[in-house]
């Protein structure tokens, strides 16, 4: 049985008369790092709450269909069950902080503190995470003196050091420099590597692309495409439903029509893959 | 956002290095005997013999001083003028002007009821400035409070230093777009219209979204909490915590006892 | 109305240096982009335009004021700033009302103030929802919100603090319409921004920031082509142009139509 499993899910919130995810399927696996894309307003935000416990326990609403994470089922158990195994990023990096620490190493150690860990491995784990999200000399300032990508990376750090089980990010970068952005998704997806699942919402398609194993594309709360980067972000429809596509696949479009791209070529989604195609042409 | 939001100053102190519970115990004994206690004049003794040098030995003697006069001073004139002169059933009058006189009285109940609200809203801010929010937190949880009980404790005294913050956020953004919030008196005071409305709403919306952030760290986890800042604590506390209350339970057992003769 | 900002050098109260002398002038009708990695001093710089934050010392001029010497309700007659963070922004209970609070303040005749709203809304596509509590709306409307409402201000300078951050493909080109509108109409335009490529396809000057200081400040084609320097700090070229670097283009690129012809010519 895979590790997260939706079926037939719709979801309306409180008072809403139309679903803001209908009749979705999904299987995730255990270690599988899948994004999702979609405009705004898709229901990207929507589908963390539901994989992460937040729906139906915090947004009430109605939830039809079934769901079930690494073999929870919502509609049974507490928030506390899921809370352990799935860590949720929100998507506002600024309302994460818990209000009642002094610095941003007392902010992480938080949820290690709820979680009963021995203080001695707390700081083991804190001190690592700090590292590896770059946020080392920030480590006895105040949550609350930090630039916006900062705060993002505490919000960030805050989760990923109670090492869920599953991981769910949504939009984790938004607020991150460039090269930045890049190391959260490799930092990610070595833990993918090292077996946790990765759930991402994210707008940069060019990452998601990189490092993703699958995406999901979502559009009005329907999934219109489900597969590989190369099937999804490649595909011609996703424009239509508002999505991006990296500069890299919107260029070859154009050489396409030009007469410019090798047409037995697929579109490309990656750097690589762009290189390569224009290299047959001018060759 | 001020970088603080809570009136917690971290220096090294014998009154920091107390163990939380037995300041929140020390607070509420003191309380207690402030408003059951006999005498005129214990609470003002309280506050200059045990909370002034408690503050001292805390090292926050200056902003101990200064808050509590910040914030009871005008209180303390409005109580006065009020009692001394409107206080039902005054009969012996001081001096009188016009249509009004002061009775003694009114002036004794002031000073009673002054004094009384000098030591509950200074116990608390001895407490305040020498804790850490969180370790009151971790402590309470600790010994089995609830952990949503532990958090609207702290979290309720956190609510005036967090409100700043807010204001201050909210004043920045009108400023921002042209509301003249400087100046003379009455434009200040004009300007602070405007910011009432979205201070309550967005104190309201602060609550919920803190709720959930915490609730994504695991805070309702029915596990037991452990503590990254180690919590002091010691048999003498222990023993002392348990004076404070039996003084406390003889206190109001004396109150019962002499409403009963 | 021109900026000049000499050697400002600002520290918080907490001590943290987070601008070491910064020069930068940037006259009347600029399209600039403000890049560096998270922490640089981009958001407290431009806090310092609009008198938020006070030089501890150097100077901030705007046109023929010192901002020293004005209030923020002075200085918001000349730029509107929109806010990183869009909930520090937003108070009002409805999209209508937030908009027009800027301007009323201003002290506007109520015709003008009616005409400044209804084109905000227009421009931000934002008059279904006028009468929605912005609180109630996701976070990408809430940006747009904020920006409907300091493009209500009529100012002759619009700061924008990361307008890109969780916007879908439409909003992004909506917003990139704004900016060209703001800069058709000769108005002066700073954005700070991640999204280099947004940056290299909108804006004409590009301002680098790292650790509180300026490292480069020139035209897009020539500040794109700094590779090592960009990456000094966290900042990355643009796709296009690291793309046609791969590919061995001997000319700088950095749009998607720049790229085509050049490998058409080619
Ligand atoms: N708390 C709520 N109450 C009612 N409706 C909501 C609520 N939150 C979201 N919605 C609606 O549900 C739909 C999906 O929203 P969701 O936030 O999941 O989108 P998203 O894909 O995350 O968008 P974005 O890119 O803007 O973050 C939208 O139509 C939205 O208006
Ligand atoms: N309120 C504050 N109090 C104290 N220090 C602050 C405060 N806000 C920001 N800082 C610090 O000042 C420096 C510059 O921050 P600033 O917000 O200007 O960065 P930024 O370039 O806008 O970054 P980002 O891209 O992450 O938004 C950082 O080191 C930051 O930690
Ligand atoms: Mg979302
Ligand atoms: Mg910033």
């Amino acid at each position: 049985m895979a590790l997260i499993e939706l079926k037939n899910l719709t979801y309306h919130y409180p008072l809403t008369n139309s679903p803001a995810l209908q009749d979705l399927d999904l299987e995730v696996q255990e270690g599988e790092f899948l994004a999702i894309v979609g405009a705004n307003g898709a229901g990207k935000s929507t589908l963390c709450y539901t994989i992460s416990g937040f729906i139906p326990h915090f947004f009430k609403g109605e939830l039809a269909g079934s769901v079930s994470v690494a073999g929870i089922d919502p509609t049974k158990a507490g928030l506390g069950e899921f809370v352990q195994k799935v860590g949720l990023v929100f998507q506002n990096p600024f309302n994460q902080i818990s209000g009642s620490k002094f610095t941003v190493y007392e902010e992480i150690a938080f949820g290690l503190e709820n979680l009963g860990i021995d203080p001695a491995e707390m700081r083991e784990r804190v001190d690592e995470i700090i590292r590896l999200t770059r946020i080392e000399d920030l480590k006895d300032r105040s949550p609350y003196a930090l630039s916006g990508g900062q705060q993002q990376r505490v919000a960030l750090a805050s989760i990923l050091v109670m090492r869920p089980q599953i991981l769910v990010l949504d939009e984790p970068t938004s607020q991150l420099d460039p090269i930045g952005s890049q190391e959260v998704f490799q930092v990610i997806k070595d833990m993918a590597l090292q077996g946790m699942t990765i759930i991402m919402a994210e707008h940069k398609v060019e990452w998601v692309a990189e490092f993703a194993d699958r995406i999901l594309a979502l559009s009005a709360g329907q999934a219109i495409k489900l597969g590989t980067p190369r099937e999804v972000l490649g595909s011609p429809e996703l424009p239509e439903h508002g999505i991006g596509i990296s500069r890299y696949t919107q260029v070859a479009r154009k050489a396409l029509q030009a007469g410019l791209w090798p047409e037995k070529r697929s579109m490309p989604v990656t750097l690589d893959e762009c290189v390569q195609g224009f290299q047959e042409i001018i060759a | 956002m001020p970088d603080r939001l809570s009136f917690f100053i971290p220096r090294e102190s014998r009154v920091h290095s107390l163990n939380p519970l037995t300041k929140l115990a020390l607070a509420f004994s003191l309380i207690i005997l402030a408003f059951f206690g006999p005498g005129l004049f214990l609470p003002v003794a309280l506050y200059f013999f045990v909370l002034v040098p408690l503050s001292l030995l805390g090292k926050v003697g200056k902003e101990f001083l200064q808050t509590s006069f910040r914030l009871l001073l005008p209180l303390f004139a409005f109580l006065f003028v009020m009692q001394s002169l409107f206080y039902p059933g005054g009969e012996t009058v001081i001096f009188s002007f016009w249509i009004f006189s002061a009775t003694s009285e009114g002036v004794v109940f002031a000073f009673r009821t002054a004094t009384r609200i000098l030591v509950m809203v200074s116990s608390f801010l001895l407490l305040l400035l020498t804790t850490h929010p969180s370790t009151l937190m971790n402590d309470l949880s600790r010994r089995g409070v609830p952990a949503s009980l532990s958090y609207i404790i702290t979290s309720t005294l956190q609510i005036i230093p967090q409100m700043q913050a807010r204001a201050v956020t909210i004043q920045d953004a009108q400023r921002s777009r042209g509301l003249d919030t400087g100046g003379n008196l009455i434009n200040r005071i004009r300007s602070l219209l405007p910011l009432v409305g979205p201070l309550v709403f967005s104190s309201l919306v602060d609550v919920e979204e803190r709720a959930i952030a915490i609730e994504a760290r695991a805070f309702t986890l029915p596990v037991k909490k452990t503590s990254l800042i180690d919590i002091p604590d010691s048999r003498g506390e222990a023993v002392l915590r348990w004076v404070m209350a039996a003084l406390s339970l003889m206190t109001i057992g004396y109150r019962i006892w002499l409403s009963l003769n | 109305m021109n900026i000049e900002i000499k050697e400002l050098v600002f520290a918080y109260p907490n001590g943290v240096l987070a601008l070491e002398g910064v020069t930068v002038g940037i006259p009347t009708g600029s399209l600039v982009a403000i890049v560096g990695q998270n922490g640089a001093g981009k958001t407290t710089l431009v806090k310092h335009l609009n008198g938020l934050l006070r030089p501890t010392s150097g100077l901030v001029q705007i046109g023929d004021w010192d901002t020293r010497q004005r209030s923020v309700a002075e200085l918001a007659n000349r730029i509107g700033f929109i806010f990183q963070n869009p909930d520090d922004q937003l108070f009002c209970r409805t999209v209508k009302e937030e908009v027009q609070f800027g301007p009323r303040s201003l002290g506007f005749e109520n015709d003008r103030i009616e005409t400044l709203v209804e084109a905000a809304l227009e421009l931000t596509e934002l008059h279904e929802k006028a009468s929605q509590n912005p609180y109630d709306l996701s976070p990408a409307w809430r940006k747009m919100v904020a920006l409907a409402s300091i493009l209500a201000m009529d100012t002759p300078i619009v700061v924008m603090d990361e307008p890109t951050t969780g916007q879908d493909a439409v909003s992004i080109e909506r917003i990139s319409r704004i900016v060209q509108s703001l800069h058709g109409s000769g108005k002066t335009v700073i954005a700070i921004t991640h999204d280099i490529d947004f940056c290299a396809e909108n804006f004409e000057r590009m301002i680098v920031m790292r650790q509180g200081m300026v490292v480069l400040d020139g035209p897009i084609q020539e500040v794109v082509a700094e590779r090592e320097m960009l990456a000094s700090t966290y900042v990355e070229q643009p796709q296009i142009t690291r793309l046609a670097k791969r590919l061995g283009f001997s000319t700088i690129v950095y749009k998607p139509d720049d790229f085509i012809r050049v490998l058409h010519d080619s």
